[in-house]
């Protein structure tokens, strides 16, 4: 099969991941086509594309959700390709269809297989007649309440309430005892309607101090499927991921070898085409079981990129084109060790409830082995309508050692002003004995964080702070030095005094 | 001005006197300082070592100590003594703010409930994620004051709270 390379590819999405695109397309010598919403007019995607178009509101069901008007910007604007990035529309079959029936290349699984693996009983049922195995649970999707009241007492408590139309944490709720039942299925069933535009759910046994590691694959169409490494995303709050690794702390290469078998095999019975992830659940005595597979390209992918050398957002395109894979498995070899952090706008102090806010000064990390995927700028009103996710933090080292010593160093570096982030739990984590041991499991957070402690700080750092603390509280005078010259804020506040 | 002062869990007694000099709980500390970004970002040198210091929110006060983050409050003694002079408004009672813009999915409480510490009031939704509201303490529902299945604003009072004494 030869299909002609791409030339033209419509984003369909916004933030860090439209412009991880758009430097793929650069790289490869397409060109890029953003769109935005009202709330992303001054975004750096916008910017950085060679063309962007506004497609509506801020909400994201009358802009980035909205298939028709992507559709016909993607044709209005000559492109042969739309990539869908993650979230949004990365999972919709419906959407991947409508760019098909455009006469677009969709740059994901063809539509068949997001069926298929998109509704997750489905998925289970083919990962468990594919010979992998899946944690035990129900087969098809509830059917209200009283199901669910029977087929948790059958598995036992605790069990997870999942949601059947797709994944990300939306959805989801652990449930120790049936007196949590009622509430939880009430919440998880709302989040799944709002989020997949489907209620329904399934039940799956909770697999205490279980890690959730998941396997990277990509595949042609050529029938060529390789698998590119695992990577532990167990320190997750709310089912959503804060920190990822590779390799994972528990993954011997017995195991790698044999998530990535599983990996392939339902790659394999799904048909599968470009990047995808089959994610599992390892418990404590080293067995696992396969919990869902994420069709499309996923956040935390740098991890993996940063140990293989390899750009997946490249190759997915390459795939897409009809490209075969240009390397076999024997040739991926990871190297080393790779950490992501996600800053995220949420309060971490505050059990990370999401936050919004003006940056009002920025400052991102760099040197040795440190990438930072981002779209940040000083002055950017962060929208609350969109993820919470600011920037990925993610370091290389040639060891896990050298790998935490440079995500230290990193996160020291990094200043985002102006509203609350994740930055603060990144910092504990990193200087906790437990995950710096990697100890650690899905319950992480629950047991780590808030931190009992304040920081420790020496006694001119405590100086330092307590002057800032009087500077920036006192009322601002809006008149300049009195002298003419560019005053000390410290001799401008004492002139102000003087003047009290 | 005196200014009471806590930065990560320390009280220190910070005077600022008129001829610019800084007196930490009456010892005068050397310090040399430059605004690197105007109300934001600070470079603190005190007796020769070096400490950036970066506003990272203002309500409440949070820094940033040469990348550490830290909680902080300064009050100047007048405004200290002004709110001691009057009993404060309001003692046992708790507004539940939103904590941003977003839709009100549910509320779970009525007025004159009550309700224990942590309870869930109302459920939120924004950043595509719904959130809980829980009580700050235990005590009666004395005001709901918004709509299930109303747009709220960040910071808007949703529930208000009345501690039993």
């Amino acid at each position: 099969m030869t299909t002609a390379p791409l030339t033209k590819v419509l984003i369909a999405n916004r933030g860090e991941i439209a412009l991880r695109i758009i430097r793929a397309c650069r790289d490869l010598g397409m060109r890029a086509v953003a769109v935005y919403s009202d709330a992303d007019r001054e975004a750096l995607h916008v910017r950085y594309a060679d063309e962007a178009y506004p497609i509506g509101p801020a909400a994201p069901r009358e802009s980035y959700l909205a298939v028709e008007k992507l559709v016909a910007v993607a044709t209005r604007a000559g492109c042969d390709a739309v990539h869908p990035g993650y979230g949004f529309l990365s999972e919709n079959a419906d959407f991947a269809d409508a760019v098909a029936r455009a006469g677009l290349v969709f740059v994901g699984p063809p539509a068949s297989v997001q069926r298929l693996l998109g509704e997750k009983t489905r998925a289970r049922r083919l990962a468990r007649e594919a010979g992998v195995p899946v944690a035990e649970g129900t087969i098809d999707p509830l059917r209200g309440l009283d199901d669910a009241r029977a087929a948790a007492a059958k598995i036992g408590y605790p069990v997870m309430l999942k949601a059947a139309g797709g994944g990300g944490g939306k959805g989801m709720r652990a449930v120790r005892s049936e007196g949590e039942l009622e509430a939880a299925w009430r919440m998880a069933s709302g989040e799944a309607a709002s989020a997949f535009g489907t209620p329904a759910l399934f039940l799956e046994r909770l697999v205490a101090h279980a890690r959730h590691v998941e396997m990277q694959f990509i595949a042609d169409a050529h029938g060529h499927v390789v698998w590119l490494g695992e990577r532990d995303c167990s320190v997750q709050r709310r089912h959503q991921k804060l920190i990822e690794e590779t390799p994972g702390p528990s993954v011997d290469p017995a195991l790698r070898a044999r998530l990535g078998d599983a990996a392939v095999k339902i790659a394999r019975a799904a048909g599968y085409r470009s990047a995808g992830t089959a994610e599992f659940l390892v418990a404590e005595d080293g067995s696992f079981s396969f919990l869902e597979v994420n069709t499309r390209l996923q956040v935390e992918h740098p991890v993996t990129e940063l140990a293989t050398g390899l750009d997946l957002v490249a190759l997915q395109l390459r795939v897409a084109a009809g490209d075969p894979l240009p390397f076999t498995q024997a040739e991926v070899r990871p190297r080393g060790a790779a950490i992501e952090l996600r800053v995220t706008a949420e309060d971490a102090r505050a059990g990370f409830v999401p936050a919004s806010g003006v940056v009002g000064a920025l400052r991102l990390p760099a040197g040795p082995g440190v990438r930072v995927d981002h779209a940040l700028f000083e002055g950017m009103r962060v929208p609350t309508e969109y993820d919470p996710l600011l920037a990925k933090i993610v370091v290389w080292g040639a060891d896990r050692a050298e790998a935490l010593s440079r995500a230290r160093r990193a996160v020291r570096e990094t200043i985002v002003a102006g509203l609350p982030t994740s930055i603060p739990f990144h910092a504990h984590a990193l200087a906790d004995p437990d995950f710096a041991s990697g100890r650690y499991d899905t319950g992480y957070v629950a047991a780590h964080w808030p931190p009992p402690d304040a920081a420790e700080l020496e006694e001119s750092a405590i100086h330092a702070g307590a002057l800032v603390a009087v500077l920036a509280t006192r009322p601002r005078r809006a008149t300049a030095s009195v002298d003419g010259r560019a005053a000390s804020p410290w001799a401008r506040a004492g002139g102000e005094e003087a003047l009290r | 001005m005196r200014y009471e002062v806590r930065v990560a869990g320390r009280d220190l007694r910070v005077d600022l006197s008129s001829d610019a000099r800084f007196l930490v709980d009456g010892r005068v500390v050397n310090a040399d300082v430059d605004e690197i970004i105007r109300g934001w970002q600070w470079l603190v040198r005190v007796d020769g070592r070096s400490h950036e210091v970066t506003v990272l929110t203002r309500d409440p006060l949070r820094l940033a100590i040469d990348g550490v983050e830290v909680e902080a409050s300064a009050a100047d003694e007048r405004s200290l003594a002004a709110s001691r002079g009057t009993r404060p408004q309001g003692a046992g009672r708790h507004e539940v703010r939103a904590p941003m813009p977003g839709l009100l999915k549910a509320v779970h409480v009525r007025e004159g409930d009550a309700v224990e510490r942590d309870a869930a009031l109302v459920t939120l939704e924004a950043m595509k994620m719904e959130n809980e509201l829980r009580a700050p303490a235990a005590g009666r529902v004395v005001k709901i004051a918004a709509r299930a299945g109303s747009k709220v604003e960040g910071g808007a009072v949703l529930v208000v709270l009345a501690e039993i004494p």
